[in-house]
């Protein structure tokens, strides 16, 4: 049987927080009012859900010798996360469309497209399942 | 959430045409201010941070109500951290961060007219300090072009047809060249700030000419230069130290030069002579800009070279067309020029004017001279020149010689195409002559 599961979201994670660095002000400005455009423009047609900025302060929490340890920030990399997209949209090919018309992309930054999981393909097919189940 | 705040569509167009550039050059004048002229480069890297940061957040939330007050405020929160955090600060801390904070607690900073003419002091400061007389004429237009108009170093490259790392090369070794000869982040004072101000001017004028001299279209970022020596020069003449007639006559010159700019190439990208320009695209606000410091050049009986050449290029600039050229009045602004200055160059563009006023056979003797003075042998507008003066003559032979010759002289490609257009043209008229 085919997955049925579908999602209803997909996640642009903008990646790199450094390709700016030796971009002149006059290409800064000009990116910049291209990124506006096309933000404006997803906007407008009511696929972005929610959009934000990063700050580039930040840790990563993790568990070494036994107990938690804070490290960071590692805010300057080619793969830190520097902003998101949630777009509202079925399609992961749609979204994809969408990451290829960044405009800092030939400046350097990465977009990683993920489609949101919904449900979990496993519980997903057990209360398919039970839906089905007669009594 | 269903909208961040985002921008309404067309609210970008509110931010004006190379904002970034220019705040980018006012803010590094007064971080470097902050910092101390040793840290030139941290200035420079506050203020792109600060700009990153615009960059960053503006398309999720919108364009601030005052962009310019935004961005000021950003680099000065980012200069008051770093002064924090750094070891290197900590015996200038305290004076440092006083005068941050002082700068910090005028939350109108932008309307302030007391930061106005703080600004307007530190990139004086910093406008003789790119202009010392120790550092390489080169280097000067490259530092100037980095931390006043905010080019970055591949800008400046792509301006000065070199490659970005030499350009990074030379930007560095003249921040290293400022620390070790201790070049000094102030305003000359007494007698010495009129020779200092020449040497500006001086850099100003070249940094106009590279721009201006074959531009062709094909690279735009030259015509930048002009605009940003423009600017730069407007600058000095808006400081009341520096606001002088020779200053007024350098911007009026450069103001009435660039005008014609958006008129000299056809859409092919061809050189159009004065003759062949269309003159409704001349730029008539950088004309009445030009004529108005031209005004204020000629307070007081200062003549210098600047007012000399402003004058020339106010007689074109009012000229209806090419015809009603007052070529009487541009020869006795020649006369003027030769008399104090003896370059080749000038008495070439003396022999046009002659030319104009007393036919072309004037203007050969008038080449002749110069090359009987066995100077410009290998410059490519002499024979240019005396080319056409022959063709006037019909001596077609002879003229289809001096574009030949001029040809192989010139590197430039649009004035290759020019010379060649010429010689091709006189071919048609002299069965014998091979191109």
């Amino acid at each position: 049987m085919k997955s049925t599961q579908t999602t209803t979201e997909q996640l642009l994670l903008f990646r790199g927080t450094h390709w700016h660095k030796s971009l002149s002000p006059e290409e800064l400005q000009n990116v910049m009012s291209q990124w506006t455009a096309w933000f404006d423009r997803l906007i407008e047609q009511g696929k972005i859900k929610s959009a934000h900025p990063l700050m580039d302060e930040g840790k990563i929490v993790a568990w070494k010798k036994g107990q938690t340890v804070a490290d960071g920030p590692f805010a300057e990399s080619k793969e830190a996360i520097g902003g998101y997209f949630l777009l509202q949209m079925t399609e992961f090919d749609e979204a994809l469309e969408i990451a290829k018309e960044c405009p800092a992309l030939k400046y350097g930054m990465m977009v990683e497209v993920r489609p949101v999981a919904g449900l979990c393909p496993a519980l997903h097919s057990v209360h398919t399942q039970l839906a089905h189940a007669t009594p | 959430m269903q909208n961040n705040g985002g921008v309404p569509a067309g609210e970008i167009s509110r931010l004006t045409e190379h904002l970034f550039r220019v705040e980018a050059g006012k803010l590094v004048s007064v971080l470097t201010g902050v910092f101390g002229i040793d840290h030139l480069q941290l200035a420079e890297d506050v203020v792109q941070e600060a700009l990153v940061r615009a960059f960053r957040t503006w398309p999720y939330y919108g364009i601030p109500d005052n962009p310019a007050a935004w961005i000021t405020q950003t680099a000065k929160n980012l200069a008051y951290d770093l002064l924090r955090r750094e070891k290197r600060f900590r015996e200038k801390q305290t004076e440092i961060v006083v005068s941050v904070e002082q700068w910090s607690s005028d939350s109108a900073v932008n309307d302030s007219p007391l930061f106005d003419t703080e600004i307007k002091d530190d990139r004086l400061r910093l406008i003789f300090t790119c202009c010392h007389p120790l550092i390489p004429q080169e280097a000067q237009t490259a530092l100037a072009l980095r931390t006043l108009c905010g080019f970055s170093a591949a800008e400046i490259a792509k301006a000065f047809l070199t490659t970005e790392a030499a350009i990074a090369k030379r930007l560095t070794r003249t921040r290293q060249k400022i620390r070790e000869l201790r070049i000094p982040f102030e305003i000359p004072s007494g007698e010495e700030f009129s020779i200092r101000l020449n040497g500006v001017l001086q850099t100003l004028y070249l940094l106009f000419n590279e721009g201006y001299k074959a531009s062709s279209g094909e690279n735009l970022i030259r015509e930048d230069l002009c605009y940003e020596a423009i600017r730069l020069g407007t600058l000095l003449a808006d400081h009341p130290l520096a606001n002088l007639p020779r200053t007024h006559a350098l911007v009026a010159l450069m103001l009435l030069n660039a005008a014609r700019l958006p008129a000299r190439v056809d859409e092919e990208g061809n050189i159009l002579r004065l003759k062949e320009q269309e003159r409704s695209k001349w730029s008539r606000p950088m004309i009445e800009r030009g004529i108005l410091h031209l005004g204020h050049a000629a307070a007081g009986d200062e003549l210098s070279e600047y007012h000399i050449q402003a004058a020339i290029a106010a007689c074109h600039c009012m000229a209806e067309n090419y015809q009603s050229t007052d070529w009487l009045k541009i020869l006795s602004l020649y006369d003027q020029w030769t008399k104090i200055n003896k370059s080749p160059v000038i008495a070439l563009n003396r022999a046009v004017a002659i030319a104009k006023v007393n036919g072309p056979s004037a203007g050969i003797e008038a080449v002749e001279a110069i090359q009987n003075r066995g100077e410009l042998d290998s410059y490519y507008l002499l024979y240019a020149v005396r080319g056409e003066f022959e063709a006037q003559l019909r001596h077609f032979e002879a003229a289809a010689g001096y574009f030949r010759k001029a040809l192989h002289l010139t590197e430039v490609k649009s004035e290759q195409k020019f010379l060649s257009k010429k010689v091709r043209a006189l071919r048609s008229r002299v069965p014998g002559i091979a191109g």
